[in-house]
């Protein structure tokens, strides 16, 4: 076997891949293979910490795209392979050096993002977050931030605890260190400490559910006092609402307790719509992936921007609206 | 000659549990000749140049280099010490250059402090020089080692044992992978050897291969030394005929 | 073919760095094809060097690692464990930088120096033992920044005295949009190679790994050598750890994951072989140029960048087929 076959194979492959304006995830984008219509269709990129294929990162994703499609723009999003600042900033710098006409970003680590945050707004590209860095996006020097600021939405939820007779909550909190899920939890003791409750943290590992399943219920038969019980993610819910329906099977559990969690999912709804949950607080991630490309198409278009935090929740799903949104979360978009 | 052999074997015995693999085995070896270490599988000639080489300590008996006792605790001591063993597993890193083999472990530097460094093409035409003075001839020492023929690469072993001065050259089976034309060069290159300040020590259970280079014959049978000839007093019929337990 | 090629283009072939070499050459055209203007700036040409330097810095020292014949599976979890080393030593004990940064230094090296010696001792084959290290090291990485400061991810390491200085070394722009760490990675691939090819130790290197019984016998001190080695991959893999953490002004305990892997991709890629005793630091420095090139040059195509993985594992298996395809050319016995 000689050295020119697979040399020349390769190149061939290469070749094959296409040329200049016919490649990349450019949906909703019209007269694609027309240079010049490609050069004016303007380039939205959003980078984010979560993969498209995450269930709450994909309804972002579709939010960003249906905005693309009505307005015509090229929509795309990236993300890195894990939870990973370095390998996040040096997307943002690669997207830059690609010089999208907007770009729209979620902060996890304002830190760690800056420099190449910065280096963005300096390349005079249309920029705003989404998702997270509502307490740093102005710090970076960005104008806008869509999202749901973590500390309010915990203090919503507090009241309408209070509101529906919690006296002392369980916050049920799986990374202890996040910055935003801490929020949370403060803020639900916000909103309970004016109507004379309290809230009790407890640390759980999702990396071992049944663990996790053993320690709220440990925490629940310590404390017979607690009759609210929220938890910061859809997969935080899934070992309280098991650890429940134990308790309820032993007879040990006032079946008057509060459950609640934050963002939605299939068994969640399903668990409100049969009253085992009483809401969940959702933060519409559709919308931020549809307002942040429509308020930077704007931005490209005219310069104008709104200034402050836009929020996408907290919503709350109840007993009452469980079906509805059973149907849209089955087509994506909740 | 009146002066000492380069190495004396003095009644050396080796036991490994209740196997006596060498008994009482003496034998000399000169500078200047080839001594060839003959007999079949299992005769103890592997043992005898492992305790050479310093891999096993003997059970009994001493060994002299040039008249001075000799106790080896491990192959690094021995080539230290000049005692060169060229195994049929070649002492040779395959994809390093032909230079960079036969420098390795005294690498001559030029340059001073933190700048010191090889000199690549002195040291490729030092090796070549001094392959070609074995009779060895590698007009690109750049080249991997690992290109050279199997004879060639015992050379290798063979001029890098001589370059850094060895006093006593042992060669375990170097033929036997080898096919007539390197045989012949091989054994070409031995007798180049034996014109230098070294004792060469050639094992082998081939005869016919050892008889045009020998100079001493030593066979030996079940860990004992059956025979010790030198070339004058002995036929290669008769040789083969020692080997095969025949006389 | 074989016999009638001159010694030179011999030589020129049985370079390990061909494949790599090559294959940097082809991704570049090809990006700049597909890319245009974007890839072709200054920002797209410091996008792909930024992001290659530090796998560069550590792909240099773990190829003279392998060319002696040994593994460092740790290298990723030191990395992890200097940046959160530095964080809690000056945000939580309140060190001033410098000698955070020194206290740190001698951190990594124990843990290199550790890896050297139980090889060296043990004789258990180095694939074991630095896989053992990166589970235990992240682990105590993981533990030991919960137990003091609770947290998984610390920031705010400009607070400290001493920053100005280090971020000019580890983490200034000396033009613009280019890292100063792309000038260490070219520094350091310089002095590895010269000190590879043109010193003594670095024949010592080559001998311990393709032969390692007969330098020893030889006279090569090859043990010391090999610690040397590993204190070397450890050393900059601190040097990794301390530029991000600079950069990035704050650390996380996952940071460095896989990097281990990504590191002997690039090695590989950049010719040396998996057993030891052939090898190039330039071919791992081309390496990294290559994950750097692929990495922002997909983004800046606008393909996702999950692709990513697709196309350095493909990328990895091309490289070694082209490169023992050549070696076998050349290698013919006469």
């Amino acid at each position: 076997m000689t050295l020119r076959p697979p040399a020349l194979l390769w190149l061939l492959a290469l070749a094959a891949c296409g040329s200049p304006g016919e490649h990349g995830e450019d949906v909703g984008a019209t007269d694609r293979g027309d240079p010049t219509a490609r050069a004016e269709t303007p380039r939205i990129v959003l980078v984010t910490h979560g993969q498209s294929a995450d269930p709450f990162w994909s309804v972002v994703a579709t939010g960003a795209r249906d905005a693309g499609a009505e307005l015509g723009l090229r929509v795309e999003y990236q993300a890195p392979g894990t939870f990973d600042m370095v390998e996040m900033s040096q997307l943002i710098d690669a997207v830059v050096a690609s010089r999208p006409a907007g770009l729209a970003v979620s902060i996890p680590d304002g830190d760690a993002l800056a420099p190449s945050i910065r280096a963005a707004s300096a390349a005079g590209i249309a920029i705003l977050s989404i998702n997270s860095g509502a307490r740093v996006f102005r710090d970076l020097g960005l104008r806008a931030h869509i999202g749901q600021p973590e500390r309010d939405a915990g203090f919503a939820t507090g009241r309408r605890m209070a509101g529906a007779g919690v006296t002392r909550a369980l916050c049920v909190n799986h990374e202890v260190g996040n910055i935003a899920l801490d929020s949370r939890c403060a803020g639900l003791e916000d909103g309970l400490r004016d109507a004379g409750g309290s809230v009790l943290v407890l640390a759980v590992d999702l990396a071992d559910p049944e663990d996790a399943q053993q320690r709220i219920r440990g925490a629940l038969a310590r404390e017979p006092g607690i009759d609210g019980v929220l938890t910061l993610g859809s997969a935080g819910a899934v070992p309280a609402l098991a650890a429940l329906a134990m308790l309820r099977a032993s007879g040990g559990l006032d079946t008057t307790l509060e459950l609640a969690t934050f963002d939605l999912s299939l068994p969640v709804l399903e668990a409100i719509r049969e009253g085992e949950m009483s809401f969940a607080i959702d933060q519409q991630p559709y919308l931020q992936g549809y307002l942040a490309v429509v308020l930077l198409h704007k931005a490209v278009q005219i310069g104008a921007l709104p200034d402050g935090v836009i929020r996408t929740g907290p919503a709350f799903v109840t007993g009452d609206n469980a079906a509805e949104v059973i149907r849209l979360v089955g087509r994506g978009v909740r | 000659m009146s002066r000492d052999p380069r190495l004396a074997v003095r009644e050396i015995s080796k036991t490994f549990g209740s196997v006596r693999a060498l008994d009482a085995v003496s034998l000399d070896v000169r500078a200047g000749e080839v001594t060839c270490l003959l007999g079949d599988n299992g005769a103890g000639k592997t043992t005898l140049i492992k305790i050479l080489s310093g891999v096993y300590g003997p059970t009994d008996g001493e060994i002299l280099l040039d008249g001075t006792s000799l106790q080896l605790s491990s192959p690094r001591e021995a080539l230290a010490r000049g005692i060169t063993t060229v195994y049929q597993d070649l002492a040779i890193a395959p994809l390093m250059s032909v230079w960079r083999n036969f420098f390795l472990g005294s690498e001559p530097l030029k340059g001073r402090g933190l700048f010191r460094r090889l000199d690549p093409s002195r040291c490729e035409r030092i090796s070549r020089e001094e392959l070609a003075g074995l009779g060895v001839q590698i007009p690109d020492t750049f080249q991997p080692a690992g290109t050279l023929s199997g004879g060639e690469q015992q050379s290798l072993a063979i001029a890098r044992a001589l370059h850094r001065g060895g006093r006593l050259l042992v060669l375990d089976e170097p033929t036997a992978a080898l096919g007539v034309r390197q045989t012949k060069a091989l054994l070409r290159t031995i007798l180049e050897v034996s014109q230098e300040d070294v004792g060469v020590i050639l094992v082998t259970h081939n005869p016919h291969h050892a008889f045009p280079v020998g100079d001493h014959f030593v066979v030996l049978r079940r860990g004992q030394v059956a025979a010790d000839r030198a070339k004058d007093e002995l036929s290669q019929e008769t040789l083969v005929q020692l080997m095969a337990g025949e006389i | 073919m074989g016999a009638a090629r001159s010694p030179r283009v011999r030589r020129l072939l049985a370079r390990p760095e061909l494949a790599a070499a090559l294959g940097a050459a082809v991704l570049w055209i090809f990006f700049a094809i597909q890319a245009g203007e974007p890839f072709l700036s200054r920002a797209g040409t410091a996008a792909y060097l930024n992001a290659a330097a530090p796998l560069g810095i550590l792909a240099v020292a773990v190829s003279l690692l392998m060319i002696g014949g040994e593994f460092d599976l740790s290298v990723g979890s030191i990395i992890g464990a200097s940046g959160m080393s530095i964080m809690l030593l000056t945000t939580h004990f309140g060190w001033p930088l410098w000698p955070a940064l020194a206290a740190t230094v001698g951190l990594c090296l124990s843990i290199g120096y550790l890896n050297g010696i139980i090889v060296v001792w043990t004789g258990l084959p180095s694939f074991i033992v630095t896989l053992g290290m990166l589970f235990t090291v992240r682990g105590l990485t993981i533990a030991i920044s919960r137990g003091l400061s609770g947290r998984t991810q610390l920031g705010g390491l400009d607070g400290s005295t001493g920053y100005e200085a280090a971020r000019f070394l580890f983490a200034s722009s000396p033009l613009p949009h280019f890292r100063v760490s792309v000038i260490w990675w070219i520094g350091l691939t310089a002095a590895a190679t010269w000190a590879l090819n043109r010193t003594r130790y670095g024949n010592w290197i080559f001998g311990a790994g393709g032969h390692a019984e007969t330098a020893r016998n030889l006279g090569v001190p090859v043990n010391r050598v090999k610690i040397r080695l590993f204190m070397t991959t450890a050393a900059a893999a601190c040097l990794v750890g301390i530029i991000q953490a600079v950069q990035f002004n704050g650390a996380d305990t996952l940071r460095g994951t896989l990097q281990e892997f990504w590191a002997i991709t690039a090695v590989v890629i950049g010719g040396t072989l998996l057993r030891g005793g052939y090898g190039s630091a330039v071919g791992a420095a081309l390496g990294a140029l290559i994950f750097g090139l692929v990495r922002q040059g997909i983004v800046m195509i606008g393909v996702n960048a999950d692709w990513f993985q697709v196309a350095l594992g493909t990328l990895l298996i091309a490289a070694v087929l082209f490169n023992n395809q050549v070696r076998r050319l050349v290698e013919q016995r006469r």
